[in-house]
């Protein structure tokens, strides 16, 4: 699996492929544990969540957890499981899909063009970066009962479409990856402002886009959101979740289920969309 | 990096195209950060307290607030000190260990593309899973009850603490050194990102580069320093960028602990801002004296 394909550089001596393969694994043991953890988890019986000292691995599996955890779901009143889902990925899949789109069409002028102003601008985006959330949730509830988003998912949507997160990475990208003689030659050609970008710069940028796809999904879908909704079919599934599996030490194999349920959409994104992010991004449509 | 097109016929189109393009962000940005931002400094400067209905009733106290912060809050200072002092032994082994991974990940060999993506797990399994996982995590609680009472014990690092320790060199290399080993999962868990950033900066470099170095009779060692490191330096100044924000606004610290009790249990909104904005101006300065520096050898290769 991790094995080094031998005589692949043929000035690297066998020790140092082993060297490199060893380093690689114990590596790789260290950030795939989390994963492995909370998979085996939510199959634990309630006896083997509490052994001492814990083991990583279960020994009788057991799909209990996750059978208590719909049993319960159903028992929380008129709402069903479905309807907080359903806020969830609609909070998901429309805040992804305008945060890349606003972030990259920033992010494309910001790397390509100078105008009066743009450097400035970016500094200010650096800048906000660092500033902690707690801090803006009071003014920018203030905000929400202003513009009378409170109560409904706009609150949360429409503020993760300018997160400056996106803007900083996507930018950096862009300015590595996307030489300026394409945009000239584009330009030559005949092609507009609205063609570049959506024909020429996106496809190029397309790892940086699931990159920030994958940042954005999973900021979103955990998004508990009680700070600016109140109505109970409104509620996001995180929520339900987390109330479910707060009630008390008896709900422990409820809990570890409820957190494999969780990440479910976020690695399956990750596993559709992976051997785009991490192959290469060298791919500039220019050869030198 | 010359970005600009420069014909001055283009320039005023372009100046137009530019706004147009950027102005959905910049609405958002002003809206939802820098109103919220300099409300915020503005109740720094307030008492706050919450009135009745949903609104917030303010009194200007002037720099009562920040007065507090340093010389009445017991916890604020050490906080602090803590949080700067483990930023400035995780930050620099994040980014050795990030790059260090990322030209691992950069050979050729088998299941590259399988090992690229455990690499980059953390990152997607990050915030809430990872997080509540961290906290309430039986195993990782046990594991370091284990570790603790091994050490009290004789266990092998801790003789090798001991013995290196209080050896005539003993110094705070040494600290440094055993405090990362300690904590080596934490600065892995933490460096997904920043070994993607410098991975894409890597597989940027034209190996017709390397070639013809080689042709001209440089060694690997000399072409990893003269282009592998010239070239990847403006990746460099991103991920120090990204680590120290990444770093300083993770929510389990104890100072963020401190600022978002103070907030959410003692109600008091104008400490809190105030909190927030000393380690803002905080963070921001060394952000700004680090990538000062760095900024003056980054090579931009054209």
């Amino acid at each position: 699996m991790k094995k080094i394909k031998a005589g692949r550089q043929p000035n690297r001596s066998l020790a140092g492929d082993i060297g490199v393969a060893i380093v690689l694994i114990i590596f790789g043991c260290f950030f795939i544990f989390p994963l492995v953890y909370i998979i085996n988890g939510a199959f634990k019986p309630l006896d083997e969540l509490f052994v001492f000292p814990p083991k990583l691995f279960v020994r009788n599996p057991t799909t209990k957890n996750i059978s208590d955890l719909f049993l319960l779901m159903n028992k929380m009143g008129n709402i069903t499981f479905i309807r907080y889902a359903f806020n969830s990925l609609l909070i998901t899949v429309v805040g992804t899909g305008g945060h890349i789109l606003v972030a990259s069409m920033a992010a494309y002028v910001l790397a390509k063009y100078r105008f009066p102003g743009s450097a400035t601008f970016f500094k200010l985006v650096t800048v906000a970066l660092m500033f902690t959330g707690y801090v803006l949730s009071i003014p920018n509830y203030l905000i929400m009962t202003r513009l009378g988003w409170i109560d409904t998912h706009l609150a949360l949507i429409i503020p993760a479409f300018a997160s400056p997160m996106g803007l900083f990475l996507m930018k950096q990208f862009m300015e590595s990856s996307i030489p300026d003689v394409l945009i000239e030659a584009a330009k030559i050609d005949g092609a507009k402002e609205g063609r570049i970008f959506f024909r020429i710069i996106m496809p190029l940028v397309k790892p940086a886009i699931l990159t920030l796809m994958i940042f954005s999904i999973q900021a979103l879908w955990n998004n508990i959101g009680t700070t600016y909704i109140y109505t109970e079919s409104l509620k996001t599934l995180p929520f339900a979740l987390r109330t479910l599996a707060s009630g008390g030490i008896a709900r422990t194999g409820v809990s570890s289920a409820s957190q494999l349920f969780m990440m479910i959409l976020p690695v399956t994104c990750f596993m559709l969309a992976q051997s785009n992010i991490v192959e290469t991004m060298a791919s500039s449509g220019i050869k030198e | 990096m010359a970005k600009t097109v420069k014909h001055k016929n283009l320039a005023k189109g372009n100046a137009i195209a530019g706004y147009l393009f950027i102005a959905p962000f910049i609405i958002g940005f002003v809206l939802f950060l820098v109103v919220p931002l300099f409300e915020s400094f503005y109740m720094s400067l307030c008492k706050v307290t919450s009135t009745n209905g949903a609104g917030f009733a303010y009194k200007f106290i002037g720099m009562k607030n920040y007065h507090d912060v340093f010389f009445k809050d017991a916890e604020y200072v050490p906080n602090l000190l803590t949080e700067l002092k483990n930023m400035a032994l995780f930050v620099p082994a994040i980014l050795v260990f990030s790059f260090f991974m990322a030209i691992l990940l950069n050979q050729d060999f088998k299941g590259r593309t399988f090992v690229r993506a455990v690499y980059f797990l953390p990152v997607v399994l990050s915030s809430g899973i990872m997080l509540g996982l961290e906290t309430n995590n039986s195993l990782l609680s046990g594991m370091a009850d284990i570790i603790k009472k091994d050490n009290s014990a004789t266990s092998i690092t801790k003789t090798l603490e001991n013995i290196l320790l209080t050896g005539e060199k003993a110094n705070t290399f040494f600290e440094y050194i055993i405090k990362l080993v300690d904590q080596v999962y934490d600065v892995a868990i933490a460096s997904g990102i920043q070994i993607i950033i410098f991975l894409s900066g890597l597989q940027t470099i034209s190996p017709s580069m390397y070639e013809a170095a080689k042709i001209e009779g440089c060694t690997a060692w000399e072409s990893f320093w003269k282009i592998t490191f010239p070239m990847i330096s403006s990746m460099i100044l991103v991920n120090v960028v990204y680590t120290i924000v990444d770093f300083c606004t993770k929510s389990n610290s104890d100072l963020m602990t401190l600022i978002t009790n103070t907030l959410f249990v003692k109600f008091d909104y104008g400490l809190t801002a105030a909190m927030s904005w000393v380690y803002f101006v905080i963070i921001m300065g060394i952000l700004g004296i680090i990538s000062f520096i760095i900024t003056r050898w980054v090579y931009y290769y054209d």
